[in-house]
């Protein structure tokens, strides 16, 4: 426990941060790079350290979040209905059925973006704030509405980016423009296949860093599991087996206070095998 | 010839060389008589004596400063003249004015180079940090960045660009339109760059990493190694840009 008198400190946004629950926008600017698959696997990773969780799909009119998290049967009220107040967070929020205090908001299909404004979505902060420890909310790509929408509840911000030029680019604008929104984002790199790294044929992480320079919080690699549970509604960190679950887990124990976990770089098979090779004695 | 015409010109000549000869004004609690040292000394005493003698008692215990001109001083005739005035005006005191000194160009230089740029007020926007894709950085003249600029970010200035750091954006230097400036970056890899109204793309990819700069060449933008051309090494006197 924190020793805190709450009755002496300020309403700052910090430390409502330590009150409330924390709310974190997963963005990357660019489609495609895993913003959905790390906000399903982190919020399920944050649900099983025991933390009630909430994930929001903010990207309405497109919504999938529920179909990577397998709930889409059981939608009967959608982010728009909770922020309009047209429902109430728990009539919105559909409970995981396989891991404990995990919730889903899902987005509405038929509306667009520009039904909700940045001024609602600070409204919606406060209430939601105080009924779950962590709020994730999965940016729609780009920085048009969906993205303001998404920015103007959020306390803090992760930025996904795949080892791509393109990525790089749009990621760098993004944290920008969380910069002058005064949210300090971390990074995750997804994607990253090792023996394409290996061979110089995709970016190196630290070259991503270099670029960005903003905090990493981890290293994703590309992973086949990925594609399984995103179809199946599987939680992708409770697969055992899977490399991807294993980076999202260790990101999940990161943002919930294990600051100092070391960040293990994705390796290839064989360069393992080699390692241990010359760590015997084999080889050269 | 009309003798009238011509007398009247004669004596408007004389007027206005009197009146260039001898001047008289009141400087402080001076009297400030600035003479012609080309004119013979009798014309100028004259000259003097009729101004004086209009002033009456005005002039006696006055200061007067008597001015020759900039050039060599006429001590001789500033203390004949000086003896003239006391003598039959009672003035106070006669003073050469006070010379400005004449300084040699060492001693401008030593000036120069302790003093000048110490007052110099700097046109130079000087950032520290990143500058990232889709922010946009514009200097009225020089812009100085320590910090790399991110591929899809935009700096301009109206003078020099110099990025301490790794430029991958666009640089626009010399904004609208002059020419004589250059881009300078640690790490030279712009995906554009302009100089004046010259605008130069698809730079290839420069092997080493060493300091690199752009110029304009015969109306052409250059890329060289910063070092190797030490573009300001000639220049002999540093000079405010």
């Amino acid at each position: 426990m924190i020793p805190l008198t709450p009755h002496l400190l300020p309403l700052t946004p910090y430390t409502r941060c330590i009150l409330d629950g924390r709310i974190i926008v997963i963005t990357s600017g660019k489609g495609g790079v895993g913003k959905t698959t790390a906000t399903a696997s982190i919020g399920a990773a944050l649900a099983m350290e025991g933390k009630r969780v909430v994930v929001i799909d903010m990207d309405i009119g497109l919504r999938n979040l529920d179909v990577v998290m397998g709930l889409e049967n059981r939608i009967i009220y959608n982010v728009v209905d909770a922020v309009k107040g047209k429902c109430k967070i728990k009539q919105a929020a559909i409970k995981d059925r396989r891991i404990e205090n995990l919730y889903l908001i899902p987005a509405s299909q038929s509306d667009n973006k520009n039904v909700l404004s940045p001024e609602e979505m600070v409204g919606f902060r406060e209430i939601i704030s105080k009924e779950f420890d962590y709020v994730l909310m999965d940016c729609p790509a780009g920085i048009e509405r969906g993205f303001e929408n998404s920015v103007a509840a959020a306390d803090e911000a992760i930025v996904i980016c795949a080892p791509e030029v393109s990525s790089v680019r749009d990621a760098d604008r993004v944290i920008g423009l969380l910069y002058a929104r005064s949210i300090t984002p971390k990074l995750v790199v997804n994607r990253i296949v090792p023996e394409m790294v290996e061979r110089g044929d995709m970016l190196n992480h630290s070259d991503v860093v270099d670029v960005l320079s903003i905090e990493l919080i981890g290293l994703v690699p590309m992973d086949d599991q990925v594609v399984v549970c995103t179809n199946t509604g599987m939680p992708l960190v409770l697969q055992k087996k899977s490399l991807a679950g294993e980076a999202f887990r260790r990101i999940a124990l990161r943002i919930n206070g294990m600051a100092d976990l070391p960040i293990e770089v994705p390796q290839s098979q064989s360069r393992f095998w080699k390692k241990l090779g010359t760590r015997l004695g084999l080889g050269k | 010839m009309s003798s009238p015409r011509k007398i009247r010109q004669q004596m408007e000549e004389k007027a206005n060389q009197e009146k260039a000869s001898v001047r008289l004004k009141g400087l402080g609690d001076s009297l400030y008589v600035t003479l012609d040292p080309a004119r013979p000394p009798e014309q100028l005493q004259k000259e003097l004596d009729r101004l004086f003698t209009r002033m009456k008692h005005l002039a006696v215990n006055a200061r007067v400063i008597l001015d020759t001109g900039e050039q060599d001083s006429h001590g001789d005739l500033i203390e004949h003249l000086g003896k003239f005035l006391k003598n039959t005006f009672g003035v106070g005191s006669v003073l050469e004015p006070p010379r400005k000194r004449l300084v040699s160009e060492e001693q401008a230089r030593r000036q120069d180079m302790e003093s000048s740029w110490h007052n110099y007020r700097s046109d130079v926007l000087m950032l520290a940090g990143r500058v990232r894709s889709g922010q946009n950085v514009t200097a009225r003249k020089h812009l100085l960045i320590m910090g790399d600029v991110n591929p899809g970010a935009v700096i301009s200035a109206g003078g020099d660009i110099l990025v301490m750091g790794r430029l991958r954006g666009i640089a626009a230097a010399g904004q609208p339109d002059n020419q004589d400036v250059i881009i300078l970056a640690l790490d030279f890899q712009p995906t554009q760059i302009q100089i004046g109204g010259v605008m130069a793309a698809g730079l290839p990819p420069s092997p080493r990493k060493v300091p690199e700069f752009a110029y304009m060449e015969n109306g052409a933008i250059v890329v060289e190694d910063y070092l190797d051309a030490d573009p300001f090494g000639r220049l002999t006197w540093p000079q405010v840009r």
